[in-house]
């Protein structure tokens, strides 16, 4: 979705919702994903994902949650970030369940960010391999969370008034 | 061993530290397999989880637990299609879920 559609898609959300309702929106920080390698709570393996090419979508998620407050259908009340991670028992698990989940993207793949991916995914299975068993591969996502109230329409503001 | 995905719970605990669902109508749009509408579903009034991939709402309703049925819904319908076919002030709760 492209930056117009997003904020028309957040002010279609204002008029589904019931005027004491809430937006929950969760998407992630503008920051590389990172592939990590545990055994128990052990850290032994941190790189970045290098397939990390969506950054200017992002951007424009958040510049139009910005651009909804600014004009004010809606108020930020609270918000916060957490963690995410999806843990793996193989590479090969863990980019099978990505691919299912990201089926959706068709966008072609730059060639060189699939030669750095296949490079991080050589050394994370030797890493593991090495480990032994009990060695989980994981993607950690760092994500931001925000609850958005609806604000009064002027329309409905007129209303209230006109009948106080 | 099969994928864990948020075994530490940090996303449910987030999102209930910002919204009570209990005995709420919720549209959660962008649901996919429905991971984390099963986090808040339980309380809920109704669950109206809607995604454009097919796929993904395919396996969301195999895995509809039999104790959510009628009350949680999967439709596989973008999210300007369902805005359009859609009354105002329907909602209590929405959720956007990796979605803008």
């Amino acid at each position: 979705m492209k930056y117009e559609g997003m904020v028309h898609a957040l002010e279609e959300i204002q008029r589904l919702l019931r005027p004491d309702g809430c937006l929950i929106d969760i998407h992630p920080v503008l920051e590389a994903p990172l592939v990590e390698v545990y055994q128990g709570s052990r850290v032994l393996f941190v790189e970045p994902y290098p397939g990390y090419d969506y950054e200017e979508d992002l951007r424009q998620a958040e510049d139009a949650l910005a651009q909804i407050v600014q004009r004010g259908p809606f108020v930020v009340e609270r918000s916060g970030e957490f963690d995410l991670l999806t843990y793996g028992s193989s590479v090969a698990e863990l980019r099978d369940f990505w691919a299912k989940a990201g089926a959706y993207d068709d966008s072609p793949k730059d060639e060189a960010v699939e030669g750095r991916e296949a490079e991080l995914y050589a050394r994370v299975e030797e890493i593991m391999q090495a480990a032994g068993p009990g060695a989980e591969v994981a993607l950690h996502e760092r994500a931001r969370i925000a609850r958005l109230n609806p604000t009064v329409s002027p329309s409905a503001r007129l209303m209230e008034g006109s009948h106080a | 061993m099969a994928i864990r995905v948020d075994p530490e719970n940090n996303e449910t605990r987030a999102l209930f530290d910002l919204a009570d669902f209990s005995a709420q109508r919720v549209l959660e749009i962008g649901c996919g397999d429905g991971r984390l509408t099963w986090r808040y579903a339980d309380g809920a009034a109704h669950v109206t989880a809607i995604d454009p991939f097919a796929e993904g709402i395919t396996r969301a309703r195999e895995e509809l637990p039999r104790e959510l049925q009628g009350r949680v819904e999967f439709h596989h319908i973008a999210f300007e299609d369902f805005a359009a076919a859609s009354e105002p002030s329907t909602f209590d709760r929405a959720i956007l879920s990796w979605s803008l």
